[in-house]
């Protein structure tokens, strides 16, 4: 099976960038493809596996070709149409289509030619060869919920904890953090992020052997706190760039600065 | 990695969407001349020859161009008719393939391409290339020069236990046991074959029952819960499949050939008995049991018919709990290995000196049609030689979704 992890280097130098789109403006592509497969597919209600599986689809699909070669709206629809069949959740190439146009602009909706379904179905041979059909894809969201049952506490807090690591994944699928990490270490450091930010300390958990100096140490080796750290930053940041930092603020009931201080890492 | 070159300074810096999109003939260059790197083309092989006709599409026996000269089997996967795409069941099949490594399961070692070109419309063909395997199960059996001893049957059904345990224990149903999808290497290796039909399963939670179209197996190996429109099955269906086909190993033809679903559940309660709530809690319950007529007053006659062919008592008391009527008393591929047939004299022994004789590879597909079943009931209708209804029709997967 392919390796799916790249280095920081190689997610700079994309087909993309060696084309001629600076990475600011292929992050910013990624980012709307992205939340458009997350709109269109809650508009269609697909479940989150589903919609997560698109998304991650979508970013290795630009890991080999350009988005100038193909623009990212209609390349999103057809990573949410993959998607939809291989979890078992299929929804019809022109219903995706339909829905597609009614949250896109005309000039957007423009790049899909002139036979929206058609250009998909070659498209999505073109994807299939690209992921080397490699179709199965593993998200944090399965992790959360297995972590979170080990970890003891005050059963409130660490509900409302893994509530807000859940939408930190949702973030994440915004950024390239699935190019980055396994969904083990995405999940762990989103949980991490979670509990500091709503103050809620792990102190003990089921399973708790000596050698272990954080729950995590128990589901993933060699964590260290630098890649926790830059990890929640890549979120933050999304979070920033979404304008959702105020809500999330004001949801946690902790001070903006405690936040700043988070970004600032 | 790719793309490891160095990087260069970006040409433009600001990139408008609309302006910089390729013309269509620019992208029709781009995918012509895009080298997948991880998808092969499909000249890497060589055509031999037709062996078969899958679920989804034609297979071919192919030799690698390569140094190897491997042989593979190649399947085509169908898609003219596909009005979404790439088929569901056909992705279905590569996720199972994937995740299903198993000495008694055919390996898939990758999935090779046609180039796109002008000719094809841009559109590449699909194959899986699989392990080649010299021989299937049903083509064997229809030659009468192949004799298995007891010890030789015993290998054949413990592999094919052996496989069923390990996609059981993995959430995947088969589906589509028959003697035809059992492919068995010259060195006497069984494989289960043609995932096309198969999917995962989940234990169903109390109150939340899963719906599965109860449209799969062929009709000759057809479970009686499957015939009464059960959605909600399991494992058992294949393990209905896999007694079927170990009878075959004595009779050398399908034991049950009925032309119909109404005349398969009729073949089955002459031989297994009436499906009565008595021998079988809950089957009044399954959507088709007051819509099909189903013979009352039959006795089980499962170890006094098939006597004749197995005679060893251990064969046919494991055939008797294979062909149990009831899928919650049937047993499972565990229970099935630990039968004293697989654990007394003779032994299981290997079938590699046995094929070894036989250098024609033998396909259903290549073989002359089979004779008609032996255990066939004296008043069997007109036409009961048809061959078995396929599960699905050739075109269009939606029937066989869910």
């Amino acid at each position: 099976m392919p390796y799916w992890y790249y280095d920081k280097k190689d997610l700079q130098n994309t087909p993309s960038y060696r084309e001629g789109i600076p990475n600011d403006t292929e992050n910013r592509y990624r980012k709307e493809g992205a939340r458009f497969i997350i709109d269109t597919g809650s508009k269609m209600d697909l479940g989150y596996n589903t919609v997560a599986t698109g998304v991650v689809y979508f970013h290795r699909f630009y890991m080999f070709h350009s988005f100038r070669t193909f623009p990212r709206y209609i390349t999103a629809c057809c990573c949410l149409f993959l998607a939809g069949k291989v979890e078992e959740t299929p929804k019809k190439c022109k219903d995706i289509i339909k829905v597609a146009k009614s949250l896109l602009t005309e000039q957007k909706f423009g790049t899909f030619g002139d036979d929206p379904k058609e250009e998909v179905m070659t498209l999505e041979r073109i994807l299939l060869q690209t992921i080397k059909f490699d179709l199965q894809v593993e998200h944090p969201y399965g992790y959360l919920l297995k972590y979170v049952k080990c970890l003891k506490g005050d059963k409130a807090k660490l509900q409302k904890m893994v509530q807000m690591a859940w939408t930190f994944v949702n973030d994440s699928l915004c950024t390239t953090l699935c190019l980055q990490w396994e969904p083990e270490v995405i999940a762990v450091a989103l949980m991490f992020l979670a509990g500091k930010l709503s103050k809620f300390e792990v102190v003990d958990w089921n399973g708790r052997q000596p050698k272990h100096n954080a729950w995590w140490d128990m589901f993933v080796e060699d964590i260290t706190m630098e890649l926790l750290e830059d990890i929640c930053h890549q979120v933050i940041t999304e979070l920033i760039g979404a304008t959702r930092i105020g809500k999330i603020v004001s949801k946690i009931n902790v001070g903006r600065s405690q936040c700043i201080k988070w970004i600032a890492l | 990695m790719q793309g490891v070159s160095a990087p260069r300074e970006p040409t433009q810096q600001v990139i408008s969407t609309t302006s910089t999109i390729l013309n269509m003939r620019e992208k029709e260059k781009y995918i012509e001349d895009f080298d997948f790197p991880f998808c092969d083309e499909s000249s890497k092989y060589e055509k031999v020859a037709k062996i078969g006709q899958g679920t989804f599409g034609e297979v071919f026996k192919a030799r690698a161009r390569n140094s190897s000269k491997k042989f593979v089997a190649m399947k085509k996967v169908l898609m003219d008719n596909e009005k979404e795409g790439f088929p569901i069941t056909a992705l279905r099949e590569i996720k199972i393939l994937q995740l299903l490594k198993h000495e008694n399961v055919v390996n898939l070692i990758e999935i090779c391409r046609t180039k796109a070109t002008l000719h094809n419309k841009y559109r590449s063909t699909f194959y899986l290339v699989f392990d080649f395997c010299e021989h299937d199960l049903a083509g064997l059996l229809s030659n009468v020069n192949v004799k298995f001893s007891l010890g030789e049957i015993k290998k054949v059904m413990q592999q094919l236990l052996n496989g069923l345990y390990y996609i059981h224990s993995n959430k995947i149903l088969h589906r589509d046991m028959k003697a035809a999808n059992v492919l068995i290497t010259k060195n006497g290796i069984l494989k289960l074959a043609d995932f096309g039909l198969a999917r995962a399963f989940s234990v169903a939670k109390s109150g939340q029952a899963n719906k599965y179209t109860n449209r799969v197996v062929t009709l000759w190996y057809r479970p009686p819960e499957l015939l009464l429109g059960d959605r909600n099955y399991g494992p058992p269906v294949d393990m209905w499949g896999a007694g079927c086909i170990m009878a075959e190993m004595w009779t050398r033809s399908p034991i049950m050939q009925g032309p119909t679903e109404q005349q398969q559940l009729i073949l089955i309660s002459q031989l297994c008995g009436s499906c009565t709530p008595d021998v079988w809690p809950g089957v009044e319950n399954l959507d088709l049991y007051n819509k099909m007529e189903l013979p009352k007053g039959q006795k089980r006659k499962v170890k006094e018919r098939l006597k004749p062919y197995v005679k060893d008592p251990y064969g046919c008391d494991l055939l008797d709990k294979l062909l149990q009527l009831d899928p919650a008393k049937r047993y499972d591929a565990d229970t099935a290995l630990n039968h004293d047939f697989f654990w007394t004299d003779p032994m299981p022994c290997d079938l590699a000196n046995m094929l070894a004789q036989h250098t024609q590879s033998m396909f259903e597909y290549l073989a002359p049609p089979r004779r008609p079943g032996h255990l066939r009931h004296h008043h069997h209708v007109a036409g009961a030689q048809a061959k078995p209804t396929q599960p699905v029709q050739d075109s269009g997967y939606q029937d066989r979704v869910f």
